[in-house]
């Protein structure tokens, strides 16, 4: 945990080095600083004018540190409550809503900085009654509820680098096509073992590519294992999983030889339509029309999952939720307590997924095309690396490092 | 160089206040003992053969009336900064100085000067900790004056102050460790400065004087110059060279009663005469005298 304040020094700040002594002093004291805003006099009787966020180990030393500061001319900034106003209709937010990032958020309320439980991108930030505060996509806004307006009282931290043992260290950059994977691998199962450690969940992303690379049985055995916790994915993974388990094909194509055989193409829909007929997932598994797969393991273990459903879907399975905003509601009450993710062949669910996440969830992006991967990592500034990779090979290799 | 060297632009009218309440009654700097009796017959001898070295050199000297309980009030630098002809107040860190402020207060106002206050909560202690040198004024901070001052002083007096954090508690205002003695030329005492202090102070002044521990410590900084006669509390052989090479005439006024109180030659005066940088609106003030800002050609030193 981390404690921080936002300072500023005015005067000949350059001129009288004090600005260069304050940063000095800040580092000295094992804190650290982010310079939020500089603006230079523009003659020489002109002030100059900096603003930072000081940042120390907790409340206490902060204090210390800001207290030493002030000696040298820093001063705190003065800061306001956040201002609400309530939403006068239900799924509409007040005209000036202050709109969310995805980092840790404190909201300023009778003089006290409160926390933001879930932080989540894209959203409004409504207080409680109790004074609590919450992340609430638009759609979730109920008339009559406080909506935080504008920017005062409201800060975001960065999130604190990342330290020990951690895949961002060694890598320059965080997307290429030429590093060893094997290494990347194994320090990915290494966060992910550190994570079970700690009591954090690991949620799993699968694009149906993970099934037609043959990739179906690995994660199958990494829900079955328990390293799994919770699954997202959509129609095109769920059915060709089941496929793949019922008919031995992907997409028509069997999953042990390279020719398709003839009416093949039409494999899925049938698998669709008999799961349509027993009316979930679940009850395919209970009566033994589905024996394996990633889907057999999720009900077999109790590992939720939530197929959120597309306007190219065949069917659809009976689970897949058609409602997208639904579907994401689903995914959002699945996220507490997750600390890795894991976007395995991916991009619609993975980018829908990255959407919700807070910020320092550790995010791994695994794909054959360099593209991909990319646009998921470049999203901000949490922490995400990219692997570019065949995904079969990369989780067959993965179940083998933790099972 | 071969153009005649100008003295100091400033430095030519001054405020003091006669001794007759000064005395150490209390302590608020590691020179004062308060067993340790003031020779008041001695001090007004000693005030007095300043004043006259000042009035000597060319100066004008101006009087605030002394007041029974403000032993302190003798040290009219601490009074406020002057610029212009605006005065800004001090505020005093001591409870014991700061009803000092009232009667400084109205001596400006009655001589029409612009008077302005710091923020409260700011604490400075006048031209001790403001020093004027090539276009900026060198601030102390730490012991007496807050660094918080600083924009506001720097605002208010229209010209740019850059800070000089002092580090010994001794030398607890600025003019104990710098005097200036032209536009290029200086008596400094690094060594009462942090490192930050030091390369400002670097960086501004071309020709340095860096004096030893003793001469600090003799007050050697503490001293007033006008035109190119340089007024000291003590001269030791070695700085007297320095200042003789440089064209400098000195003459030591012994102040030691002053010395009890911590205070030596240049606590006793304020200068009314600075002048730096473009009296813009909102600095202005009908001071009578204000010295010509320097120039290269003419020689105005006698």
């Amino acid at each position: 945990m981390s404690a921080s304040e936002t300072v500023e020094v005015e005067g000949h700040i350059i001129d009288s080095l004090i600005l260069a002594k304050v940063l000095d002093v800040i580092l000295e004291a094992g804190g650290d600083y982010t310079i939020l805003d500089v603006q230079i006099g523009r003659t020489s009787v002109d002030p100059s004018r900096a603003r930072l966020e000081v940042t120390a180990a907790d409340e206490e030393s902060l204090g210390l540190l800001i207290e030493e500061l002030q000696i040298h001319g820093a001063n705190r900034v003065v800061q306001t409550d956040a201002a609400t106003e309530a939403a006068e209709v239900d799924g509409v937010l007040p005209e000036g809503f202050y709109s969310t990032t995805n980092l840790p958020t404190q909201v300023r309320i009778s003089g006290r900085w409160i926390d933001v439980e879930n932080p989540e991108m894209d959203c409004a930030l409504v207080v409680s009654p109790e004074g609590r505060v919450r992340t609430v996509p638009m759609h979730r806004v109920h008339a009559g509820d406080p909506v935080v307006l504008g920017r005062a009282g409201v800060r975001v931290r960065a999130l604190e680098r990342p330290r020990g043992a951690s895949p961002f260290e060694f890598m320059a950059s965080e997307v290429s096509s030429e590093k060893p994977k094997e290494q990347l691998v194994a320090r990915v199962a290494e966060r992910i073992r550190h994570a079970k450690a700690t009591g954090g969940k690991v949620l799993a992303v699968c694009g149906p590519a993970v099934i037609h690379t043959g990739a179906g049985p690995a994660v199958a055995a990494l829900v079955r294992g328990g390293i799994i916790d919770v699954l997202f994915a959509g129609n095109g993974f769920a059915t060709h999983d089941i496929e793949s388990n019922v008919l031995g094909t992907s997409l028509g194509v069997p999953l042990g030889e390279d020719l398709p055989p003839e009416g093949g193409h039409s494999n899925h829909l049938r698998v669709i339509n008999e799961v349509r007929r027993r009316g979930s997932i679940a009850n395919a598994v209970a009566d033994g029309y589905i024996t394996g797969g990633v889907m057999y393991e999720c009900v077999q273990h109790d590992v939720p999952f939530v197929l959120g459903g597309s306007v190219r879907d065949d069917g659809p399975l009976p689970d897949v939720r058609t409602d997208v905003v639904d579907a994401a509601d689903a995914m959002r009450a699945e996220l507490p307590g997750v600390a890795i993710a894991l976007m395995l062949a991916s991009t619609l669910h993975a980018i829908a997924t990255g959407n919700l996440l807070p910020a320092g969830v550790e995010t791994y992006c695994v794909d054959i095309n360099q593209a991909v991967v990319t646009k998921l990592t470049d999203r901000g500034s949490h922490q995400a690396l990219g692997i570019v990779t065949d995904v079969g090979l990369f989780v067959s290799t993965l179940a083998e490092h933790l099972l | 160089m071969s153009a005649p060297r100008t003295g100091l632009s400033w430095g030519r009218r001054f405020l003091m206040c006669p001794p007759d309440y000064f005395g150490v009654l209390y302590e608020i700097n590691p020179w004062m003992r308060k067993e340790v009796p003031v020779d008041l017959d001695r001090a007004r001898d000693q005030w007095g053969e300043l004043v006259a070295t000042l009035v000597g050199a060319g100066a004008e000297v101006e009087l605030l009336e002394p007041q029974p309980g403000l032993p302190d009030l003798v040290f009219t630098a601490n009074a406020g900064t002057v610029n212009h002809g605006r005065y800004v107040a001090s505020r005093f860190r001591h409870p014991d100085r700061q009803p000092e402020v009232a009667h400084d207060v109205a001596w400006f106002t009655e001589h029409g000067f612009d008077v302005a206050h710091l923020p409260e909560g700011t604490r400075h202690e006048g031209a001790g900790d403001a020093l004027p040198f090539r276009g900026v004024f060198l601030a102390g901070y730490k012991s007496r004056s807050d660094a918080a001052a600083h924009a506001p002083l720097s605002a208010l007096l229209g010209a740019p102050v850059r800070p000089i954090e002092l580090v010994d508690g001794r030398l607890y205002h600025l003019d104990l460790t710098f005097c200036p003695l032209d536009d290029r030329r200086a008596l400094v005492a690094p060594q009462a400065w942090d490192a930050y202090g030091r390369r400002v102070v670097e960086a501004l002044v071309p020709e340095p004087f860096v004096l030893e521990d003793d001469e600090m410590l003799a007050f050697c900084a503490n001293s007033v110059v006008v035109g190119t006669t340089v007024v000291m509390p003590a001269c030791p052989p070695r700085v007297g060279r320095q200042l003789e090479a440089w064209g400098f005439d000195v003459a030591v006024v012994g102040v030691e009663e002053f010395l009890k109180a911590g205070g030596g030659c240049r606590c006793l005066t304020l200068a009314l005469d600075v002048a730096l940088g473009p009296s813009g609106p909102g600095i202005g003030g009908t001071a009578a005298l204000v010295a010509p800002p320097p120039s290269t050609g003419t020689a105005a030193a006698h």
